[in-house]
């Protein structure tokens, strides 16, 4: 009679669990990795953002000069050696305004990011996830709110309430730009909650709180960091537009949208103080873009359009 | 030698006692509400069985048939419509919240998938231990301890604690979900089509891994399947199901030696054995059509558009109870082993 | 896929079985030249038609392999739906099928369709015909797909899992469709399937492949009896049957198939095999004849191997 005792099959399957089987262990986040070194306009976008952001701390310690200090040399003066990039209209040192530009920039776009990630993800997680009257109300709100511009909600909030500090406009900003991430993440909620290993979950007493955090969560963490990503460039672009308007944050902050403004007048004789924070509002945009899609295409290949 | 022979016990069943006990469970799911409104796929339409301690309970049944809502349904994943499930005399249909979910602990379930029902995001260690996180067990050293201890039960190496699941095979990833059903120490597991996504070759190895866990830690088994083959080889009572009911249940050997439901027969007689020999011999009873919409079943016995032995107007208009016909041997038939 | 010779003859019917990945399915392909990128045929015939007008099929030009494919050759598929256009009636499907060759007059393909439609007992063909892929059952659909192949009265019928997406009772329904228009029509079947039972209730001939190899191959009923390779012999202990009485422990088939892009040396199933010998390891064993019209891929035997432990033999 064939037989194959118990003990001898589970020894043997063992065994050949370790010779055969599993593979080496590449982690999601190596994988992306390997595939985002393959991308040469993504490798160039991440260089160039991680050189803003690191630009953009050291001015919090050094400038070449003072950001705020007027006539360190003649005013409009051209680039030279002292002054790389030139001297403004008050005579400032346009490469120590635009490093403190870029950590403006970046401060109102990692913040709002992640605050506006924060409130879309809770309200599209509670959504999805619980459906019913809930997701009604929440998804009433997301409806209303993408009906109104938000330039009109923000500037009407800067204007009322008159306050213009950096902080007062990540939030005004972020009251407008949680809405794509709550739709984003009510739409991988409604889908992931279907899946079989969220019924799994249940099926071992989970808890919901445990669910919607330990299994729905990290499995739309790729989609969620690839739109908050594309968050930051329009968090800066509508910060520099607020500033380029006079009601982003209050002068003699160098705002790169401040800046651009600024020199606006001068644009015919002296247009490098236009030009060179407009330039780099510009390819820090392009970068953040670009960083966004090859994180996009490295996050899920199949997400690729 | 070892021959592990589990041969069908004589001993009268019926002093058995019943773990669960399903009574007139209902399942409809409403579909397309709106203008239309009000139509129910009726997956599960009252149905009453009973699984007892330590057995298998195989419940078989064609694509559409219910088998695997009913499974969830028992397993407390879906509300039942209506009915009563139950589990050592707790009606778990009455229970919410925190009482069910305490529950958990002693009703486990295995999913047919193994790649979809394991978290990718989760490493090994931390999808089998999570059960002794949500009931506050073990953490730390503990449960590493004892995730490593069912690891070694359900044939996983221990030194791939943290791991990936896409790291692993269809059958390794199958014993993965084992060893999350079993780290509780439930005493009933409902396991739905467990084999039918692997391998032939992989299969057996965990055929037999869930028979050498029942043996060892008295497990009872509803055991979901459409291989036939696989349930007979597994299970002590089978539970034949057709579109929302069941049509015949009664001892393994009983119900393929002398199934009374015609399909029930037909079912048996449609599975090829691999033997050439008696294959040539065999003349499979081929039924007319496909499982009709759970939407709009049949009227009468729902069998009887398809059934070789229909006579009308009695099957087109009455409803056969699911009856004793001796010995028992259950069936819903008006005319019970007359093919 | 690696060194696979085999024939089959005018109005055979040929099981080839294998699990996921041992090449089972590009070897069918192969026969069309359908392999897909990155795929190719490196080497080797395939030759096709009566001894003396043979013609290769690897050497054929693209406007020969199309009147090739479907006119001497049909194939069918495990999905049906994915190989028929969901936008167009299947009545016209079929009858475009027919035009693409041209065997038959624009006519005659239109009155061709019902009755092929009735030859595979699809009911109401009339009206049948008119509907789309989407409203028909998966098992009508697969009707319909052999009706589609049969359109142009091909000499072989490739079915590729023809009823692995479809319950057992429908599943009869096909196979018992297979071996009648087999022996009415004389359409040689090539079977591909990782069931052993439904090659035993419908194939004359079967083939066991195994991570790219034929390992073993035979009359069914001889390989059935007395298999010879290890892993065709614990494949059929390994499955339980419908007419086994007693609950016995299953025979398990340890580990995983190899991976194809690093295959272990020597023989390739030796890592899994209860029986293998130090030579198994290093070298190769050729495809062998070991009993008439049955060969295997094996150092050892099973004959060999249970005299040398008896303990092991048993029936299957």
């Amino acid at each position: 009679m064939a037989t194959a005792p118990s003990d001898y099959a589970l020894q043997e399957d063992f065994v050949a669990s370790e010779q055969y089987e599993v593979g080496e262990s590449v982690s999601l986040w190596q994988d992306t990795w390997r595939r985002m070194r393959r991308n040469r306009l993504a490798l160039i976008a991440t260089a160039f953002v991680l050189f803003v952001l690191l630009v953009a701390i050291v001015s919090q310690f050094w400038t070449p000069y003072p950001i705020w200090k007027q006539g360190v040399g003649p005013t409009y003066q051209t680039p030279t050696l002292k002054h790389p990039l030139g001297l403004d209209q008050s005579g400032r040192d346009i490469l120590s305004r635009l490093m403190g530009g870029a950590a403006i920039s970046m401060e109102v776009g990692i913040g709002t990011a992640l605050l506006s990630s924060v409130i879309g993800i809770v309200l599209g997680l509670l959504a999805g996830f619980y459906r019913g009257w809930i997701d009604s109300i929440i998804s009433l709100v997301i409806n209303v709110w993408y009906g109104i511009p938000d330039l009109l909600v923000v500037i009407m909030i800067v204007v009322i309430t008159g306050r213009r500090e950096l902080l007062f406009i990540i939030i005004a900003i972020s009251i407008t730009a949680w809405v794509n991430m709550a739709r984003l993440v009510r739409g991988q909620t409604l889908s992931l909650r279907e899946r079989e290993f969220v019924e799994a979950a249940r099926s071992i007493g989970t808890r919901d709180f445990s669910i919607l955090f330990r299994h729905i969560f990290p499995n739309a963490l790729g989609p969620i960091i690839v739109q908050a990503t594309y968050l930051v460039p329009s968090a800066i672009i509508f910060e520099a537009f607020l500033s380029y308007l006079g009601l982003g944050v209050p002068p003699p902050n160098p705002s790169w949208g401040a800046m651009t403004a600024e020199g606006y007048r001068s644009l015919q004789y002296a247009p490098h103080i236009t030009l060179i924070p407009a330039l780099a509002l510009g390819l820090t945009l392009v970068a953040l873009n670009a960083f966004g899609d090859g994180l996009r295409d490295a996050l899920d290949p199949r997400m690729r359009r | 030698m070892t021959t592990e022979q589990r041969v069908v016990s004589d001993v009268d069943t019926s002093k058995q006692i019943a773990l669960v006990r399903i009574e007139e469970v209902v399942k409809h799911f409403p579909i397309g509400a709106g203008l239309l409104g009000g139509q129910v796929v009726k997956a599960v339409d009252g149905v009453s069985f009973e699984v007892r301690g330590g057995e298998t309970l195989g419940l078989v049944g064609e694509s559409g048939c219910g088998k695997s809502t009913l499974g969830r349904v028992i397993a407390q994943l879906h509300p039942a419509t209506s009915g009563h499930i139950y589990f050592k005399d707790i009606d778990l249909v009455t229970l919410k919240g925190e009482k069910l979910r305490r529950m958990r602990q002693q009703l486990q379930m295995i999913f047919q998938d193994p790649y979809a029902s394991l978290n990718p995001r989760m490493t090994v260690g931390d999808i089998i231990g999570e059960p002794l996180t949500n009931f506050h067990i073990a953490r730390g050293k503990a449960r590493e301890k004892r995730v490593n201890e069912v690891m070694r039960i359900c044939g996983l190496n221990p030194g791939f604690i943290s791991r990936y699941p896409h790291e692993f095979s269809g059958g390794q990833r199958q014993r993965i979900g084992i060893a999350r059903a079993l780290i509780l120490n439930p005493t009933f597991i409902v396991a739905d089509e467990p084999i039918s996504a692997l391998d032939v070759s992989i299969q057996a190895q965990i055929v037999n891994l869930l028979e050498d866990l029942q043996d060892e830690f008295k497990l009872t088994y509803l055991f979901i399947a459409h291989d036939l083959s696989v349930v007979r080889h597994l299970s002590d009572r089978v539970a034949v199901m057709y579109l929302g009911k069941i049509v015949e249940v009664a001892d393994s050997k009983q119900i393929y030696d002398n199934p009374l439901h015609p399909y029930t027969k037909a079912l048996l007689s449609s599975i090829p054995i691999p033997d050439p020999d008696l294959e040539a011999e065999r003349e499979p009873i081929l039924l007319k059509g496909e499982i009709p919409s759970p939407v709009n079943p049949p009227t009468g016995c729902r069998f009887h558009t398809r059934c070789p032995i229909a006579q009308f107007p009695i099957c087109s208009e009455q409803e056969p109870p699911l009856e004793d016909k001796g010995s028992g041997h259950q069936a819903a038939c008006h005319f019970p082993g007359q093919l | 896929m690696d060194g696979v010779s085999f024939h089959v003859d005018r109005g055979e019917t040929v099981g080839i079985v294998g699990e996921s990945g041992s090449g089972k399915s590009v070897t069918a392909m192969s026969i069309l030249r359908l392999v897909a990128e990155p795929g190719r045929i490196a080497s080797g015939r395939i030759l096709f038609g009566d001894e003396g007008k043979q013609k290769d099929v690897v050497q054929m030009t693209d406007d020969e392999i199309r009147e090739f494919r479907g006119n001497d050759v049909a194939m069918i598929f495990q999905d049906p739906m994915t190989s028929m256009n969901p936008v167009l009636k299947v009545g016209f499907q079929i009858k475009e099928a027919m035009a693409a060759h041209e065997r038959f007059t624009p006519k005659q393909a239109r009155d061709r369709v019902v009755p092929m439609l009735k030859r595979v007992r699809i009911p109401a063909p009339e009206d049948r015909a008119k509907n789309y892929p989407h409203q028909f059952s998966g098992g009508m659909r697969q009707r319909a797909m052999i009706a589609m192949g049969l359109s142009n009265e091909p000499h072989l019928l490739i079915a590729d899992e023809p009823t692995t997406a479809l319950d057992v009772t429908v599943q009869a329904q096909i196979i018992e469709l297979l071996r009648d228009l087999n022996r009415d029509l004389g359409t040689a079947v090539i079977l591909i399937t990782h069931n052993l039972a439904v090659v035993a209730s419908l194939c004359t001939r079967v083939i066991v492949m195994y991570a790219g190899r034929i390992v073993e191959e035979g009359p069914t009923r001889q390989i059935f009896k007395s298999p010879q390779h290890p892993y065709t012999w614990s494949l059929l202990r390994s499955i339980p049957r419908l007419d086994e009485y007693q609950h016995e422990k299953l025979l398990t088939i340890s580990g995983l198939p190899p991976d194809l892009t690093n295959p272990p040396p020597g023989c390739k199933f030796h890592p899994r095999c209860r029986f293998r010998v130090d030579r198994c390891l290093e070298e190769e064993p050729p495809l062998g004849e070991v009993d008439p019209g049955q060969k295997a891929r094996c150092w050892v035997l099973m004959r060999n191997a249970l005299a040398a432990q008896p303990q092991q033999a048993g029936q299957p």
